[in-house]
């Protein structure tokens, strides 16, 4: 029989939510206990998983990502190989969402992962220790032993060949959690908010299942503070901001090293053709890092423009899920803050992400033969990289470019 | 350093003391003039007489009784059983009197007594003389149980027991007795409770209990032609038991094999296996695993004693067994 997927209900307030995206496709086989899509509600997203196994249909009338639709709404099917999707008019009204086969994956995070049908996972106490150091979802790993339980070597193996999956739940945040942290009256018990724990879940999955690399160096940018200065003078609001030259002198550096506008995806290495760059913003609810695509195909102003509407509608909460979705490569920015070098953490599953300091005005040896110094505007940008995906070289090569559209910022008005 | 056996290097040990401390004597059958089943005490009735060397009629409970009344009297005796098997006719009074006279006297009284003799399965030994015993003794509150496997250690603990002012088993192997090994001239005391790290490795941890300490030595030979790192840790002391050298190995290695040619219930491997799981559950990447000897008394045939105890092989079958899980 057909098992119907409907919107759950994910808290006791909760009346309606939005699916955010599937993590399978129409026609996909789904396995119980697979993760099998996203709901976004009260600014919180979290997975869902099938209790139930089949092929997923999603019929035509499903809720389009990002509609907000009433808990128990009719969102596919799960049927069995050859079998019919049932029809609208034959669908049962809207059922508890308890009874529909679905339980949010956050919910149970402490526990043993559900068995996909019947079976327990079985893993050695000390690999379930390393896969919640390395942030990795053991339940998707198999095991090399003749116990069948999965063990410590298969954790680190996983991760060192790039297949593990970062945890599906926030189970880095809840080891946090575990830790006491009510009693002296000197600390503050704060709830985990959503973006904190996606967040949370986020960087500890860039740091520990990637293999990162930061490479700095230090650029020149007179000329570039001297083109944003005369941006600044023309009327066309808004001026482009030094993110957004950032954004479009790597795009253009990106162009000429798609080797690192890459990402895995299951067993490939997929390069993209376009650029797509999210930038780091600070907002009230926490770190969120819109994109702004195909910028290299974009002038300017348009990038100005679209990422001054981004970031506004980000700070205000007003940000679709769609829209912090789908970088390619991601640059933050903490010059505003005095800091010089830092040490970005990958953006997943994006391959890289650069760091840009304070724009600062040096005394810099100019030519050293003359024994002639300067007063010139100097920035360190750090670029972090996933050494799975790429080696050093490359990627030196790619932050070799980058400074150069730094020192250089007309040379990219030339084209390929 | 100069080599000698297990058995001389522990009567060195003895005869020291006995030069150092005229309160310490010695009783026992055939301890005397003949100088012990297991020349124990061979040379020392020459140096030290028939007052502190006292050869005793076969009455294990008669002359165990009157040494607990010795040494809570203040003298320090060694009360020699051979065979550590006919320690069993002196239970009643090792329980009831030597074990508990401190605790009930609010540590007025003190029990300076070593008792000494030989365990172990050994070829045709049989039921009456091959027995281990030694878990009834980690069970109860206040006996020391010591249990060397080199001879600088037969020597070393052999000293520390006879200065210790409690109770102390001295279990020494048969298989063990004539081993050569290093030995440290003149004072030489190894302490209680602390485990030694008989041979580094990293991916699987071997306790071995007496003699199967050498066993799992030659196992863990075996298994470093294939590349595997075996660490073969030797408790020395069962009570106190160094549980933090044992964890820390288990810390690196993430499995551990204890062997013991005793029975398995109730045995150090349930024990030390029950220590793990409480202190090192996060460290362990498999199951604790045991190896013993078979669940009945030694038997005299020569052809049922195959399998009787873990052999060489067994050990190799068994970490392979554990490294596999």
């Amino acid at each position: 029989m057909a098992f119907e997927v409907v919107m759950p209900r994910l808290g006791w307030n909760m009346e309606e939510g939005a699916v955010v995206g599937w993590r399978k496709k129409d026609g996909d086989p789904v396995t119980a206990g697979e993760i099998l899509f996203e709901v976004e509600s009260d600014k919180a997203v979290q997975e869902v998983e099938a209790l139930e196994s089949g092929l997923l249909r999603i019929p035509p009338e499903s809720p389009p990502l990002g509609t907000q639709v009433p808990v128990g709404t009719l969102l596919a099917w799960l049927v069995k190989p050859g079998e019919e999707m049932p029809s609208r008019a034959a669908a049962a009204p809207a059922v508890a969402p308890a009874a529909a086969g679905m339980i949010p994956a956050g919910s149970r995070a402490a526990e043993a992962p559900r068995p996909p049908e019947g079976k327990r996972i079985r893993i050695s106490p000390r690999a379930r220790r390393a896969a919640s150091e390395l942030g990795v979802d053991w339940a998707l790993l198999s095991s090399s032993g003749s116990s069948g339980r999965i063990l410590e070597r298969d954790v680190r193996q996983a991760v060192a060949a790039g297949t593990a999956a970062p945890a599906a739940s926030a189970r880095a945040v809840r080891a946090h959690e575990a830790v006491p942290a009510a009693g002296t009256p000197s600390q503050d018990v704060l709830p985990i908010s959503s973006v904190r724990r996606l967040t949370a879940e986020r960087m500890s999955a860039g740091a520990h299942t990637t293999a990162p690399v930061t490479l700095t160096t230090e650029a020149d940018a007179t000329d570039l503070v001297r083109l944003r200065g005369q941006l600044k003078g023309e009327s066309a609001q808004p001026a482009p901001s030094y993110n957004d030259l950032f954004a479009k002198l790597s795009a253009h550096a990106l162009l000429d090293h798609p080797e690192l506008n890459a990402r895995f995806e299951g067993d490939s290495i997929v390069r993209s053709a376009t650029v797509n760059i999210a930038i780091a913003v600070d907002t009230e609810r926490g770190l969120l890092a819109p994109v702004v695509r195909d910028v290299q195909a974009k002038s300017l102003r348009q990038v100005a423009r679209e990422a001054a509407d981004l970031i506004e509608r980000a700070r205000a909460g007003r940000i679709h899920p769609e829209e912090l979705r789908g970088g390619t490569f991601t640059i933050t920015n903490l010059g505003m803050y005095e800091i010089d070098a830092f040490t970005p953490i990958i953006n997943l599953p994006e391959c890289a992400i650069l760091g840009v300091g304070r724009i600062v005005a040096k005394q810099v040896v100019t030519d050293a033969g003359a024994g002639q110094v300067a007063i010139r505007h100097m920035v360190v940008l750090s670029l972090t990289f996933d050494h799975r995906l790429v080696d050093g070289a490359p990627a030196a090569r790619l932050l070799q470019k980058i400074k150069r559209n730094v020192e250089k910022p007309y040379i990219w008005l030339a084209g390929a | 350093m100069r080599e000698m056996t297990f058995v001389d290097a522990a009567r060195e040990g003895l005869a020291e003391e006995m030069a150092r401390d005229p309160a310490i004597f010695v009783v026992g059958e055939g301890i005397g003039v003949r100088g012990g089943n297991f020349n124990t005490t061979v040379g020392l009735y020459d140096r030290y007489g028939p007052e502190r060397l006292r050869d005793t009629p076969i009455s294990e409970r008669g002359f165990t009784g009157i040494c607990i009344g010795a040494a809570a009297s203040g003298a320090r005796p060694v009360v020699d059983f051979m065979f550590i098997d006919f320690l069993t006719d002196a239970f009643g009074d090792m329980f009831n009197q030597m074990s508990k006279l401190q605790w009930m006297s609010g540590g007025r009284l003190k029990m300076p007594i070593v008792v000494r003799g030989c365990v172990g399965v050994a070829p045709s030994n049989a039921a009456h003389h091959s027995g281990n015993y030694y878990p009834f003794f980690m069970h109860v509150p206040g006996f020391r149980v010591v249990m060397p496997t080199t001879p600088g250690d037969a020597k070393g603990l052999l000293k520390t027991s006879i200065r210790s002012d409690d109770p102390v088993l001295f279990l020494e192997h048969k298989n063990l007795l004539a081993l050569k090994g290093p030995v440290p001239e003149g004072e030489h005391l190894v302490p209680f409770g602390k485990a030694s790290v008989a041979r580094g490795g990293k991916d699987v941890t071997v306790v071995g209990v007496a003699f199967m300490v050498k066993k799992a030595l030659e196992a863990a030979e075996l298994l470093a032609k294939d590349g595997v790192s075996v660490e073969v840790i030797d408790p020395r002391t069962l009570a106190p038991l160094d549980i933090d050298t044992i964890l820390s190995s288990v810390r690196k290695t993430g499995r551990l094999l204890v062997v013991d040619e005793d029975f398995a219930p109730c045995g150090v491997a349930a024990e030390i296996a029950m220590q793990v799981m409480e202190l090192g559950f996060d460290d362990l990447d498999a199951p604790v695993k045991r190896l013993n000897g078979l669940s009945c008394p030694a038997p005299y045939s020569p052809a049922l004693m195959t399998n009787l105890i873990p052999t060489t092989t067994t050990i190799v079958q068994a970490l392979r067994d554990l490294l596999a899980e």
